[in-house]
Formats: structure tokens, C-alpha cells, sequence
């Protein structure tokens, strides 16, 4: 009872600094006080850093007083699915959310601290509690993390058997989390513009690294979600187009249009209303992500629900999405900026383009997502929208967008010529023709792939172009130091690191081949030119799990595909095993075992001998850059980070 | 060499290889192709959103057989998607129906690219 | 822009967040057995048979004259632990009521099927569908799905999802009419 007791007590503490911060800088707003917020977002902070200690202490002890800690944790889990457990689950979740969501609060206003008394810092203080407000609320009522446990139990259940069989389950939840709590900040400061007037300053470009910052966590989190789910769901992808992938995804693409966007306001002064709506949209999708994750309105693999947290969350969602219809619209005009877009064929009319693009995305994955439920209330009857539908969008569009990060960085703002261009991209365009006819000698055959590395090459050779240009003039002024902290460096790092994935995908997916191989024990066989050899069985019987392990040797590798049952969840999974290098990856399963039945919890295939087994062998070429690129792309955005204060440029 | 012959050369270059290369891409409709593309727009029925051709579960199997079963057989694309269709019901097939409201799928992106092109249009008229 | 254009994109974007919102916000999750209109009603049901889980033989065929209920479902099946108590009670109710239950092992291995079948004390036999044929036959997509069919051999009803014990009383009432 005291667990319970004390978490919720920390919880009560959360929600009233976060509450009282509100009131607190409302009414320093109408009288124009200098605001003592920061002591509200440190007892928030302190509430909710409480709250976590006292789920991360009852998780560890295996205390299963309190029924999440039941759920989701037993006796025999190691450690790290103890404190991973915290966001296994709904309510936990949403602790980490708000942690987030009470560190970044304190964080900004600390760092504005000596503007206390400016309206912008102040509404958007405002905006910022008030979100926490609503978290922290969500938890005490319809998603109370510290319900009591009637029922004594001495052993608990564990995490779902999918959330504690990979390391990643540290690292892919808090990073994403980070990423959607991180553009709360350029939300709120949109929204205290708006409210204020004062459109015209410069909050968001000086916000910028910080922004870029979130941007680089949410891209990380959702690659490695990416990375989790190939390693641990079996099928060898990385992604369904699933409507909790998809929910990530579209904050990211608004969230991306706004990190480029904004380089268009920096140096023009231009795009404030695009601005201004990608920061609310991003914030709005996120709120609207959280929803589909949540409300178990539509399945997923991914989701956890509860039913009462849809509805106020979708009104969260609407609350946010008409007060910034509402605020622009009533800041319309004073938002009109004194020059505009000179002509379409400009570094600014590109990036209009690149607006359209991720903001068309976004709209066709969302109609996408929330499509069958449309359906089935309209007609009745139940429809998926899947992979083909989404790749079919997706495919010519990517390759429109790597045209744009071809062209764009050595088009000139304003007004470019055609014949400068052409001499900047001569020997990119060559250099990716080259590429195509070679790959197109050497037996590729897909026109589809040969079109994405055509564009993918041109992209990376204006990226490559453009840091040489950086690095030559950073020699020439004898600081090669100076190179990494150029305004473009970042930006193009992370270009190269989409180019890469890009390619990744594209090879993966175009090229893959599954099989399925049956073995004696002993036997081996060639599948796809890879050498397989099935040596026998392994049984793994610790207090955390029972897993069949077959011993496999691919190219001379050892794996370990297995069927695994978690003790006290009772499920049966399978666990694949990769081998992987730059070329390919190869994506091994235990599939079935042949005879009349075992206790190994795999399939069973009574037409075969026993002690034989059928394995699932992918050969995925390629896979490994998707990785390679993701990585590129975190190391982009910290580049990025690092950038040296633009001073603006006269126009 | 003027900045145009330069690029009308190296677009020459483009056409000659992209067009060796569509004409090489042959039309491979062959069975194995034929049944490979039809499983990649079947649901396989016990998963969440994979289809039967990235699955393994039983199910994903069973629909695997049918299929090429029925390509073997002679069907058409279309019958056999049909039949699978009646048995499991709409939702198995994996892209949706692009008649009724579906029309609306594929009507947002060609507004997308209306978009594009629109306001291209609209700022080279603002520029002259 | 003028302030007239503004005014009224801001209220259609306004008018589609709200429909759409509302639209979101009344979906319901599944929580209770859908009474789904399947492709296989009215037909003949698809004729199956198999191996219990005990090893004895079952066949459709053997049943003809009375009620059939077949439940598909599997181990890893969270609704199906939910609705295993009422299926077992409805067929206990009902074993003198020319109306039998049979279960369909759905995508799962016999040992585990085992395992689940002991720990929630199942009153009725249930078969195991090796390759998964017979759930292809009835377009199963996911577990847990009840199909009954009445005496004359036909499906009448399929439910997708838990069935509770009223729910199955109705169905019962229907059937009989």
C-alpha cells in the first residue's frame, strides 16, 4: 500500500507544480511580474522524478504490491527489462513522458531565464505546463500507474516477450520520446508568437540547434525502432506500414519540412506561416500519434490501450489543432512578410517544393492510417491499407525528394542561373550516370532501382561536392577545425546518411529472397550462395526463459535461431538470428521441426523425420547501410548542433 | 563548349542508358514472378500487416499454396484474388479497393502533385 | 493574404479537425465478440476433420442433426484465455441439448494447446489443424473466431473476438427458431 501511496502522492506533486506553474505565469502575464515559474517547474520535475524513482525501485525490487509492476516484471527479470520495463507498458509510458516533458520545461526556462519578463517566454512557459498539466492528469485518473495490487501474488508476469528478448527496448523508446517531447519547445514558442503578436522575431532560428537536436533523437528512435522490430519480429523487415510506425512517422516528416524550412526564414526572413503551422503540426501529430498508440482504436502490433484515454487525447488533439487555426488566423495579416518567393527556379522555390512534398506525405499516410476505420463506418465492411498501397506512394516521391537534395545545395537563393548550375552539377550528373550504366553492365536489371541510385548518387555527389567546398575554404583559412562547424556540414552529413539508407532500402527490398530449407541434423546446404549448416539442438533452460536453440553455421558464423518461451507470460516466440556484414545480411528462423510433436514449442511438421528441422533463410543484400545510414544521420544532427551562430547575411 | 551542348549531351547520355535499360528490364511474367507479386498483396490472415509472401506463420503458408496452386492451375490474377477475397473477406487483401470511397486514396496524392505544380505555376507568373 | 481568405480556410480546416476529431473519437476498441457478416454464412459449412488433442478421431461429418459450435483458437491468444471459462460452461450446459462444441487449435503447437487446454479445464474436445487448412476453409484471420452451425449444416453466425456466455444463449435462441 505505502508504493502505491507514495507514487501517487509524487504524481500529486507533478500535476500541482505543473498546474500551479500555469496559474502562476498567467497571472505574471496580465500583470506584467517578472515570473517565479522556475520554482513550479522544479517541484514538477521533483514530483515526477519521485514517481519514477518509486516505479523504478518497486520494478527492481520485483515489489508486485502495485499491479503495473506485476504485469510487466517477475522475480527472474535481469535488471535492465526491470528499468525497461518502466515504458513496457501504457502507463509507464507515459512516466517517461512526462519526465521528459518536466526536464525540457525546466531546461528552457532556466536557459531564459534572464528574459522573465518577455510575453514569448512567458506564454510559451504557459503552453509548456500546461502540457505537463495534462500528462501528469492523465496519470492520475484513467492511466494511474501505482493501482494497488489486490491479489497477493509472489511472482509477477514479466514484460511482453517481445519487449525483453533486445537491448534496444533501452534505447528506442526513450530516444523517440525525447524527439516528440523536444518539439513541444518550438509548439509552445508558435504558439506565445502567435498569441503575442510578435511574429517576427527570432525565437525559432535561435531555438534552431535545439530543435535540430530533437530532430536527430526522433530520426534515431524511429531507425532504431526499425532495427528492433527486424531483429525481434522474424519476418526479416523493418517495417509494415503499421498505424503505430506510421504514427511516428508523420510528426517526423512535418518535423523535417520545419527543420528545413526554417533555414528559409533565417536567411530571407520568409516562410513564418509554413513555420509557424509545422511547429503546431508537429506537436498536434505527436498528440495524434500518442492517440493511435493508445486507444486501441486500431491494431497494431505495437499498440497497448485503454479506452478512456482515446477520447481525451483526440480532444487534446483537436484543442490543439483549432488553437492554431484559430491564433493564425486571427495573426494572418501581421504574419505577410515584405518579400516573397523571386522565382520558382531558387534555393527558396526549392525548398517551397520540399514543403508541398513532406507535407503531402504526411497527409497521404495519415488518410492511409485512418482509412479503414473510415471505411467500415461508411460501408461496413473492413479493408487494409498496406504495404503495397503505401510503397506505391512512397517510392516516387523519395525519388522526387533525393532530386531536391541533389539540386538544391548548389542552387543559388534568390535567382539562380541555369548555366551556373550546370557547371556546379557536370560532374555529379556524369559521375551518377556513370553509376547506372555500370550497375546496369554488371546485371542490375530493376528500373526502379537503377532510377533510386541514379538520384541517390546525385544527391550524395552534391553533398560530397558541397563539404569539399567547405573543406577547401576552411584550409585555405588554415582552421580545418573550422570545416565541422560550417553552416552546411551537418546538413550535408545527413543528407549522405539518407542517401545511404535510402540505397539500403531499396537493394533490400528489391532483392530479397526468402526460403525455406529443410535439414538433418548434420546436413548442410547452399541457399541464395550462402553455405547453411544445421549441427543440432541446444536447450537453454534458465529462470528468465526456455528456449530451444538450434545451432546453425551460415558462411562459417555461428547462429542461434530459437523458439523461446518466457517463463510467466506463458508465450511462445520465435527468436531469428542474423548474420550480418556490409553485403548482406542473412535472416535465419527455426521454422518447424519435423516429427510427431515436442515440447520444443515450435511447429510441428508431421511429414518429416524427427530430429530434422525446416529453417527460414532471408538473404537480404544491403540491409546493414540502413543501420550505417541511421547512424550517418545521428551524427548529422550532433554536427549539426555544433554549427557556428549564422550572422545574417544582407539580403 | 556552350553550357547547352554540354547538357544536351550529357541528356543524350541519360536517354541511351535509361533506355537500354528499360528495354533489357524484360517482362519476366513468369509463374514464379506471377505468384510472387500476387502473395505481396495477400494479407496473410493471422498476422498484423504482413503479407503471406513475408510471413512464414501456418496460415501465410496455407494462402502461399493456394496461390500457386491456382497460378498452376490457369486463373487469372484476378480470379484468384477474388476467391481469396470471398473466403476471407475484404480486408485480407492488402491494397484497397479503388472504387467507392478507395477513390479517395489515390485522389489525395494527384492533389499533392496539383499542388506542385500549382504554386510552381503561380510563383513563375508572380516573377514575370 | 487577404483577411477574407483566411477566415475562411481557417474555418474549413476547422470544420474538417472536428469532424475528423469527433469521427476518432467515437471508434470504439474491440472488446467483446462481433457478430461479423463472414462470406460463409448461410452456406453448407466447409466439412473438416482431425486428431483431439488426446489423440482420438473427429469428424464434422459424425454430427449431422445437431448444433455445431466451432471456436478457433490458440495458446498465445489473449481473448481466447478470456473466453475459454464460457465456452466450457456453455458446453457443459448444453451436452444433453444436441449441441456441440469442438475447438480448432489456430496456428499453434500441440504442446502448448495441451498445456492451455488443462490449465483452463476445457470442457470440450478440440482438434489440432495441421498446415492450417481448415481455418483457410473458414477464412479465419485471427483467434479467437466462433462459427455455429445449425442442424441442417449451415453457418448461421460467425463471431469474431470473446464470446461471453449470454452471447452464445442469443446465438443458441436464434439458431433454433
Amino acid at each position: 500500500m505505502t508504493l502505491t501511496w507514495l507514487g501517487r502522492s509524487f504524481l500529486y506533486v507533478a500535476f500541482a507544480g505543473a498546474l500551479g506553474g500555469v496559474a502562476f505565469q498567467l497571472r505574471a502575464l496580465r500583470t506584467k511580474r517578472p515570473s517565479f515559474a522556475i520554482p513550479f517547474a522544479v517541484l514538477a520535475l521533483l514530483g515526477i522524478a519521485g514517481a519514477v524513482g518509486v516505479m523504478q525501485y518497486a520494478l527492481i525490487t520485483h515489489d508486485f504490491a502495485l499491479a503495473y509492476v506485476a504485469e510487466n516484471n517477475a522475480t527472474f527479470t535481469p535488471l535492465l527489462y526491470s528499468i525497461t520495463g518502466m515504458w513496457s507498458a501504457l502507463e509507464g509510458s507515459l512516466l517517461l513522458w512526462s519526465l521528459l516533458l518536466a526536464a525540457i520545461t525546466l531546461g528552457v526556462l532556466f536557459y531564459y531565464r534572464r528574459e522573465k519578463t518577455d510575453a514569448v517566454v512567458g506564454w510559451a512557459a504557459v503552453v509548456l505546463f500546461g502540457v505537463g498539466a495534462f500528462f501528469s492528469g492523465l496519470m492520475m485518473f484513467p492511466a494511474d500507474p501505482f493501482l494497488h495490487n489486490p491479489a497477493h501474488v509472489l511472482q509477477g508476469q514479466g514484460p511482453n516477450a517481445l519487449l525483453q528478448d533486445n537491448p534496444l527496448v533501452a534505447a528506442h523508446p526513450p530516444l523517440l520520446y525525447l524527439g516528440f517531447v523536444g518539439f513541444t519547445v518550438p509548439f509552445a514558442f508558435a504558439i506565445a508568437m502567435l498569441i503575442t503578436g510578435r511574429v517576427h522575431e527570432r525565437w525559432p532560428l535561435e531555438q534552431r540547434r535545439w530543435t535540430v537536436l530533437a530532430w536527430g533523437a526522433l530520426s534515431v528512435g524511429i531507425i532504431l525502432g526499425a532495427w528492433w522490430s527486424y531483429q525481434v519480429l522474424g519476418w526479416g523487415g523493418f517495417w509494415g506500414w503499421d498505424p503505430v510506425e506510421n504514427a511516428a512517422l508523420l510528426p517526423w516528416l512535418t518535423a523535417t519540412a520545419y527543420i528545413h524550412s526554417v533555414i528559409v526564414q533565417d536567411r530571407r526572413g520568409l516562410f513564418r506561416v509554413w513555420n509557424l503551422s509545422l511547429a503546431i503540426s508537429t506537436f498536434a501529430l505527436t498528440v495524434l500519434g500518442t492517440f493511435f498508440t493508445r486507444s486501441g482504436v486500431l491494431e497494431s502490433v505495437h499498440s497497448f490501450s485503454s479506452s478512456t484515454l482515446g477520447p481525451l487525447l483526440i480532444g487534446l488533439f483537436f484543442f490543439t489543432v483549432a488553437l492554431g487555426v484559430g491564433l493564425l488566423a486571427w495573426r494572418g495579416d501581421a504574419l505577410r512578410s515584405a518579400v516573397g518567393v523571386d522565382q520558382p527556379f531558387s534555393r527558396e522555390g526549392l525548398f517551397v517544393a520540399n514543403n508541398i512534398l513532406f507535407v503531402g506525405f504526411a497527409v497521404v499516410v495519415l488518410l492511409g492510417t485512418v482509412f479503414p476505420l473510415l471505411y467500415e463506418a461508411v460501408n461496413g465492411t473492413q479493408v487494409t491499407v498496406g504495404t503495397p498501397y503505401f510503397a506505391t506512394i512512397a517510392a516516387p516521391l523519395s525519388v522526387a525528394l533525393l532530386a531536391l537534395m541533389a539540386l538544391a545545395p548548389l542552387v543559388s537563393w534568390r535567382s539562380a542561373s541555369r548555366e551556373v548550375l550546370w557547371n556546379r552539377i557536370r560532374l555529379v550528373a556524369w559521375a551518377s550516370l556513370a553509376v547506372v550504366a555500370l550497375l546496369a553492365t554488371l546485371g542490375v536489371r530493376h528500373l526502379a532501382v537503377l532510377v533510386a541510385v541514379f538520384f541517390a548518387a546525385a544527391a550524395a555527389g552534391s553533398a560530397l561536392r558541397t563539404l569539399w567546398g567547405v573543406l577547401v575554404a576552411a584550409r585555405r583559412r588554415g582552421r580545418l577545425l573550422g570545416a565541422l562547424r560550417a553552416p552546411t556540414t551537418g546538413g550535408m552529413v545527413v543528407h549522405l546518411g539518407i542517401v545511404v539508407l535510402a540505397i539500403g532500402i531499396v537493394v533490400s527490398t528489391s532483392y530479397t529472397q526468402r526460403s525455406e530449407v529443410t535439414l538433418a541434423s548434420g546436413q548442410s546446404t547452399v541457399v541464395d550462395s550462402q553455405f547453411v549448416t544445421f549441427k543440432g539442438f541446444h536447450v537453454v533452460k534458465d529462470p528468465l526463459e526456455t528456449a530451444t536453440q538450434l545451432a546453425v553455421e551460415v558462411d562459417g558464423h555461428s547462429l542461434f535461431p530459437a523458439v523461446t518461451t518466457f517463463n510467466g507470460r506463458a508465450t511462445t516466440v520465435g527468436t531469428p538470428a542474423i548474420d550480418s556484414n556490409l553485403l548482406r545480411d542473412v535472416y535465419v528462423t527455426f521454422d518447424a521441426v519435423g516429427g510427431n510433436g515436442t515440447t520444443s514449442g515450435a511447429q510441428v511438421q508431421n511429414n518429416l523425420p524427427a530430429g530434422s528441422v525446416v529453417l527460414g533463410v532471408t538473404v537480404e543484400p544491403l540491409l546493414a547501410w540502413l543501420w550505417i545510414g541511421g547512424l550517418m544521420v545521428g551524427l548529422g544532427a550532433g554536427v549539426s548542433f555544433l554549427r557556428r551562430r549564422h550572422v545574417e547575411e544582407p539580403t | 563548349m556552350t553550357v547547352l551542348r554540354s547538357f544536351g549531351l550529357w541528356v543524350a547520355a541519360l536517354v541511351v542508358v535509361f533506355g537500354v535499360a528499360l528495354l533489357v528490364s524484360a517482362n519476366q511474367s513468369s509463374a514464379a514472378s506471377r505468384a510472387a507479386h500476387l502473395e505481396s498483396l495477400v494479407k496473410c490472415p493471422s498476422c498484423e500487416d504482413l503479407s503471406v509472401a513475408q510471413s512464414n506463420a501456418t496460415t501465410a503458408v496455407a494462402v502461399r499454396h493456394e496461390i500457386v496452386a491456382d497460378v498452376a492451375a490457369g486463373k487469372s490474377d484476378n480470379q484468384i484474388l477474388t476467391s481469396i477475397e470471398n473466403a476471407y473477406g475484404t480486408s485480407i487483401l492488402l491494397s484497397p479497393p479503388t472504387s467507392g470511397l478507395g477513390v479517395l486514396l489515390w485522389i489525395v496524392p494527384l492533389g499533392v502533385v496539383l499542388a506542385l505544380i500549382v504554386v510552381g505555376l503561380r510563383l513563375r507568373r508572380r516573377w514575370r | 493574404m487577404k483577411r477574407r481568405t483566411v477566415l475562411v480556410t481557417s474555418l474549413v480546416v476547422l470544420a474538417v479537425v472536428v469532424a475528423f476529431s469527433v469521427f476518432l473519437g467515437t471508434r470504439q476498441p474491440v472488446t467483446d465478440a462481433t457478430d461479423i457478416t463472414s462470406p460463409l454464412l448461410g452456406q453448407p459449412a466447409p466439412n473438416f476433420s482431425g486428431t483431439e488433442l488426446d489423440g482420438a478421431h473427429w469428424s464434422l461429418r459424425n454430427d449431422l442433426g445437431h448444433v455445431v459450435v466451432v471456436n478457433f483458437w490458440a495458446s498465445w491468444c489473449g481473448p481466447c484465455v478470456v473466453e475459454a471459462p464460457n465456452l466450457s460452461t456453455f458446453a457443459w450446459q448444453e451436452r444433453h441439448a444436441n449441441v456441440d462444441v469442438i475447438g480448432v487449435v489456430f496456428n499453434d503447437t500441440l504442446s502448448a494447446a495441451q498445456g492451455f487446454a488443462a490449465h483452463y479445464g476445457s470442457l470440450y474436445p478440440s482438434i489440432l489443424d495441421p498446415g492450417g487448412a481448415i481455418a483457410n476453409r473458414y477464412g479465419v484471420v485471427s483467434p479467437p473466431t466462433t462459427f455455429v452451425i445449425n442442424a441442417k449444416g449451415r453457418v448461421v453466425v460467425t463471431l469474431v473476438g470473446p464470446v461471453r456466455l449470454s452471447q452464445l444463449n442469443a446465438v443458441l435462441g436464434r439458431v433454433r427458431q
